[in-house]
């Protein structure tokens, strides 16, 4: 009897320590138009509306592709045509202190609308570019980096 | 992973200088000289939705410029390059280059704030006839997405009003389960006192950031 009631909190305490490991969703796809995929893993998945992005995810639009996606502190992030974006950072835990949003464009057109982040904390929030840095004072805006590869 | 991005990126631009370096058979009859090759980066503001204009910044090893009237822009023509001035583009323009991606931009949240009694997790009288609609935008945008954050005002410490938004936002998510909305698109946070619409001093009784807010995607 006794130690039935020490395994209960046990195995609630092992349940949420399981869901606490897995990989943390920043935002989900709201648009799209093909060709659009995420590279996750090193592997392709091609992009649907509803899916559940991880910091780690690629985006990447080729010819006449679109994505639009919303991110958990409702920062709003679109992709053109052959245009490639990762998240190098993504933490929005207001109750921790802890916030921070880096972007990391590769190449393409981007628009991109500054969420919850950029308004409690616009040092945590920057947009990095093969050329340059931005930092975003909750704001809109829009990017183009041409594509190298000849 | 940083130094992998690195090595991919000065591949890139690697590529991209030894594909401009190659040099055709010249031609007897002189060619007009080529275009200038367009700017690595573009950079432009726009206004927000509703009409605010923000501030960036764009900034590498070689200069730094700020841009704060909406539909302005600076252009990068290589990394190594400054920022340019600020240059004006057009209407026209920015659809042009940024139709595209502009078009794909999802539309802003719909956010919903109920509120609650002092220390309770009673939605007020007004805040219950509010819920009806809640539900009702869940269904009709086909959220993908909707949270659920609980909040508090600072009276009172850290840890309590932690535990008390997470409460709210319970309460919140079994309404919003009870009018038919699917429980696995509700994503319940707390945010405890550290996200207050009203910001105070701490310990202060504040009934607008007694909230839930519901965001729907």
């Amino acid at each position: 009897m006794r130690l039935g009631i020490f395994l209960v909190p046990v195995l609630i305490l092992l349940a949420a320590t399981a869901w606490a490991a897995e990989v943390e969703t920043i935002g989900i796809i709201k648009n799209l138009q093909e060709p659009a995929a995420i590279v996750r893993d090193q592997q392709t998945l091609p992009a649907q509306v509803g899916l559940k992005l991880i910091k780690s995810d690629i985006l990447r639009t080729g010819p006449n592709g679109r994505i639009g996606v919303i991110l958990r502190d409702d920062t709003l992030l679109s992709l053109g045509p052959n245009s490639e974006i990762a998240f190098a950072e993504f933490v929005f835990s207001p109750a921790e202190g802890k916030l921070s949003l880096v972007t990391r464009m590769i190449k393409g057109t981007a628009a991109y609308l500054s969420g919850q982040i950029g308004r409690l904390s616009p040092r945590s929030v920057r947009f990095e570019t093969p050329v340059a840095t931005m930092g975003i004072r909750g704001t809109m805006f829009v990017v183009k980096i041409e594509d190298n590869l000849p | 992973m940083r130094t992998h991005w690195v090595g991919l990126l000065l591949l890139l631009l690697l590529v991209g200088l030894l594909g401009s370096c190659a040099a055709p058979k010249t031609p007897v009859v002189s060619a007009p000289p080529p275009p200038p090759p367009p700017p690595q980066g573009v950079f432009v503001l726009l206004p927000d939705p509703d009409g605010k204009v923000g501030q960036i910044e764009i900034s590498n090893p070689s200069g730094s410029q700020v841009l704060s009237v909406a539909g302005q822009a600076t252009t990068v023509a290589k990394a190594d390059a400054p920022p340019s001035a600020p240059v004006k583009m057009s209407d026209p323009e920015i659809a042009g280059i940024f139709g595209p991606a502009l078009g794909a931009l999802p539309p802003p949240p719909l956010r919903f704030t109920l509120f609650f009694e002092s220390d309770s997790v009673e939605l007020t009288p007004d805040s219950k006839k509010l819920l009806p609609q809640v539900i009702e935008a869940i269904k009709e945008r086909r959220a993908v997405d909707t949270s659920v954050v609980g909040h508090s005002d600072t009276a009172g410490s850290k840890e309590y009003n932690y535990r008390l938004s997470r409460r709210r936002a319970e309460a919140v998510a079994r309404l919003l389960v009870a009018g038919g909305v699917a429980p696995d698109l509700l994503e319940i946070t707390s945010h405890g006192k550290d996200n207050p619409v009203v910001p105070t001093g701490d310990n202060v009784s504040e009934p607008r950031n007694r909230r839930v807010e519901v965001t729907v995607r």
